[in-house]
């Protein structure tokens, strides 16, 4: 999916005239000709169907790119008309009351969905939640219009009511024609610039993003809010056309249908999911007069089969076969590695990392208990201890403020208190996971262009010509060869190269306290040298505090400033490398005798 | 006041009974089956199809979980095996079944409502208040499928086998369980209960294409709030099914029709676990 989007950016015909500017004179020329060409029921119809591809749109920026998965889009459809239906039938319409409902059905929609996402995104929150949630929506909305008795004409809805009546047939096609085309230009620009990457980020790894700073259910609400108010200008628009509202244009069915067009077009292209609206809903009212149940058959036998055999839907197979036998696509040039200066952080007394009585408990099973530790700028902290002893658990404990059952944990100074993974990323904690952690579709650039997103949201139009990096970032870059690989999408990268990117991607948050989840399993003798001696450079220069989970004791032993070891959920010993090496504890720790280690500690 | 008790009573009977398929084929595929709406419509029309042979109505019952059970087994091989994977691809499809079963049987039976004939007709005394009889036997029969799930899964084998899948399905496969075939299972019988369901609600009501999509909503939170467990299926279905009788007579209706749906979704935003002990 990813990839097709991205190459829509880059594919060129021979003469050297980007495809989506072709696709944009076609759409125009097709626009502008309609009415001439088609007979006047065609027309009609599609002036519908128009309006409908611009709502499958949103769809498909929330479905597609960003991931949710909604059946909610067509109550803002419905608001936006209910807003102008219920102005014009109860206070009159004139051309400042025809702007007002305008302004009142997007602001509606936009708060209505603002409320839908606080309660549909939240830390925490499953996608199954929210598209649960985004089904309730309309069904909430119907059943109020129906409760809204004379005022909203309940399930008849409103009819008849003053609109533009001097509009013809033929105009109306060309205002929601242009209407389309450009909710279809913006939202082929955003999502190819480098704030669309974002959505595309958040939907392959959402985790990775939260732990990068990026606050996912605040995006997700923004995003929501946006295109709620695409479809209730949408709606307005419609039903100023057709000068009917009902419950219907509100319903989940019509949601649900919005969401197989985009399905069967292609989720995550934009050309995809406009062809789908417009195609089937013309189609369908073509067909559905003299083949009402086989048609809505055959849409649901395709949608199944789609879904099962070709998840990206019906476009991107096209385009591939396009592809395979028309115009080369052009590389695309890679960004430009800059280093950045190096932030000077105001100089703090207090250790870098402050831990407290933190314990983790689930129901009576003790995880982490009376867990105290204290560790200054400059440290190598190794975790060590056998499999369960919490060593994972702590690094959680100190990346999430929801994770302990108990005790404190302050960053600089800084107490986390209840704090998700985006906010104490914001306090200095970057976090690098046991299993590589990247964004799989993302090319190399992309990941790192990630990494700095809480340094300033991305631009919404173009794509970054260079990337800037703080020193360690781009000295993990250099030193593993990643930047000759810029724009190779990170699920081609070997297994030791992603553990490289995810390293350089937690850098460039310039953390102050780097917590390690055993950064070198897998690797190679080679490269756990390499990353050993980056770490040691990195306590030593830049001053990181660096907390390290790691099972290879000989590597611990090179590198480590002090190791803590774990067992059973308390810390049994806490000194230097001598100290750690020369405790029999630790011997009877490693040896499973879990009995004579209760009596010794 | 009694016979608002005992509205509350039956239909918390009535949405344990249509719920507790989907909730079994939630807890242990870990998606949320949207054709579940579609084939309580079959049931329904199994129920259709026995009464208009003239044969007991109570048959319509076992008739509607064989259909079910059959035409569960076909979706599960065909649609919703290759899509474990994407749970949210599931939802699609098995919406796109509920479409297919829909328009298939618009096609068989024509898009009007038909009635079906009612196994038990009549009211019952209860403290000088008539009630329907018929309503009363559905709390038993909603209960005697809930026992018969439990002891299911808490005394048989395939039980033990699907309550491990429920838990921890990749340490279950590794003990040497078969959870694709636990999986095939459970949504045959989550199928059967959905058609049964379909084919118990009929005599309340009638039978129409789309009789079931609207009890899918309120059945799928209801599993929501419950996570995967019996009990608090119970419970939610008493509290939010309780909820929905009081507004529905005190204050509207309407409101009463998004009551289950509308406190479900606070109550998940407020404590993501629900009625489920966590």
């Amino acid at each position: 999916m990813a990839e097709a989007a991205g190459a829509q950016g880059a594919a060129i015909t021979r003469r050297g005239v980007p495809i989506p500017l072709l696709v944009l004179l076609a759409a125009i020329i097709a626009v502008a000709a309609g009415p001439y060409v088609l007979d006047t029921y065609s027309v009609n119809v599609l002036v519908r169907s128009l309006f409908y591809a611009a709502v499958a749109l949103t769809v498909d920026l929330l479905w597609g790119y960003l991931g949710i998965l909604t059946f909610g889009q067509s109550a803002f459809f419905g608001i936006g008309a209910y807003a102008v239906g219920l102005i014009s039938t109860h206070v009159g319409f004139t051309p400042g009351l025809a702007a007002l409902s305008l302004l009142a059905g997007i602001a509606a929609s936009m708060l209505v969905a603002g409320i839908v996402g606080w309660l549909a995104f939240f830390y925490g929150a499953s996608a199954l939640y929210a598209s649960v949630i985004s089904l309730v929506l309309p069904i909430v909305v119907v059943q109020l219009l129906f409760a809204g008795g004379n005022f909203t004409g309940s399930s008849s809805g409103l009819s008849g009511f003053d609109s533009f009546d001097d509009v013809s047939v033929e105009t109306w096609f060309w205002i929601a024609g242009a209407f389309l085309i450009v909710v279809a230009g913006c939202a082929w620009r955003f999502v190819a610039s480098d704030a669309g990457r974002v959505l595309i980020a958040v939907r392959e790894n959402e985790q990775r993003c939260q732990y990068l700073g990026l606050d996912t259910p605040r995006l997700k609400i923004i995003a929501f809010v946006a295109t709620a108010a695409i479809c209730a200008a949408a709606g307005y628009g419609f039903a100023c056309y057709t000068t009917v509202v009902s419950p219907e244009q509100a319903g989940f069915v019509f949601g649900t249908e919005l969401v197989i067009w985009v399905a069967l077009g292609g989720r995550g292209t934009i050309l995809g999911p406009v062809l789908g609206a417009v195609l089937i809903d013309y189609e369908s009212a073509q067909l559905s007069g003299d083949y009402p149940f086989v048609w809505q058959l055959i849409i649901g036998s395709v949608f199944v089969a789609v879904i099962v055999l070709f998840p990206r839907g019906l476009l991107p197979l096209i385009g591939d076969a396009l592809r395979y036998i028309g115009p080369k696509v052009r590389p695309a040039v890679p960004p430009e590695l800059v280093e950045l200066p190096m932030h000077v952080v105001a100089g703090t007394t207090g250790p870098a990392l402050a831990i407290h009585g933190v314990a983790k408990h689930f129901g009576s099973l003790k995880v982490l208990d009376g867990i105290d530790v204290s560790a200054a700028a400059g440290e190598l902290v190794s975790l060590v201890g056998p499999n369960g002893a919490g060593k994972t658990t702590l690094i959680r404990c100190i990346a999430d403020g929801s994770e302990r059952s108990a005790g404190r944990v302050a960053i600089n100074g800084h107490e986390i208190g209840g704090m998700s993974p985006d906010r104490c990323v914001r306090l200095g904690v970057g976090r690098k996971f046991q299993m590589a952690n990247v964004f799989d579709t993302l090319t190399v650039a992309e990941c790192l262009q990630m990494a700095r997103i809480r340094h300033g949201f991305p631009s919404v139009l173009r794509r970054a010509s260079r990337i800037g990096l703080p020193r360690p970032a781009l000295h993990v870059i250099r030193t593993t060869g990643l930047d000759h690989a810029l724009m190779t999408p990170a699920r081609l990268l070997s297994h030791g190269m992603k553990q490289a990117l995810e390293l350089a991607m937690v850098l460039a948050l310039e953390p102050s306290v780097l917590l390690l989840d055993e950064p070198t399993a897998g690797l190679t003798k080679a490269e756990r040298t390499l990353i050993g001696g980056i770490l040691v450079d990195l306590a030593a220069t830049e001053r990181l505090c660096i907390v390290l989970v790691e099972h290879d004791l000989d590597f611990v032993r090179e590198i480590s400033s002090r190791v803590i070891v774990l067992h059973q959920g308390r810390i049994v010993l806490d000194g230097s490398v001598d100290d750690v090496v020369n405790s029999d504890l630790v011997k009877q720790v490693y040896a499973g005798g879990g009995h004579g280690v209760g009596a010794a500690a | 006041m009694i016979s608002q008790l005992l509205d509350i009573v039956t239909s918390a009977a009535i949405l344990y009974a249509i719920a507790v398929g989907l909730l079994l084929v939630f807890g242990v595929l870990k998606i949320i089956n949207f054709a579940h709406g579609g084939l309580m419509t079959l049931g329904g029309y199994a129920a259709l199809v026995t009464t208009q042979f003239g044969l007991n109505p109570w048959l319509a019952i076992p008739a509607a979980a064989l259909v079910g059970a059959v035409v569960g087994m076909v979706i599960e091989r065909v649609v919703v095996r290759p899509l474990y994977v994407r749970p949210l691809d599931a939802i699609l499809a098995t919406w796109g079944l509920g479409i297919i079963i829909g328009q298939l049987i618009t096609i068989g039976f024509g898009r009007g409502v038909q009635f079906v004939q009612s196994p038990l007709s009549g009211t019952l005394e209860i403290l000088g208040e008539g009630y329907s009889q018929y309503r009363l036997v559905l709390v038993l029969i909603a209960a005697a499928l809930g026992l018969a799930l439990s002891l299911l899964l808490h005394g048989t084998r395939l039980g033990l086998d699907t309550r491990a899948v429920i838990m921890n399905e990749d340490l279950a496969r590794g003990l040497g369980i078969n959870s694709t075939l636990v999986r095939f299972i459970t949504f045959a019988i989550g199928s059967g209960l959905a058609a049964v369901a379909g084919a118990l609600i009929t005599p309340l009501s009638s039978v129409d294409p789309n009789m079931g999509v609207p009890w899918l909503v309120n059945a799928f939170m209801l599993v929501l709030v419950s996570g995967a467990s019996l009990v608090s299926l119970l419970v939610a279905c008493l509290v939010l099914g309780g909820a929905q009788v009081l507004i529905s007579s005190l204050v509207s209706p309407v409101l009463g029709g998004i009551t289950i749906a509308v406190l479900a979704a606070i109550i998940l935003r407020v404590r993501p676990a629900g009625f489920a002990r966590g």
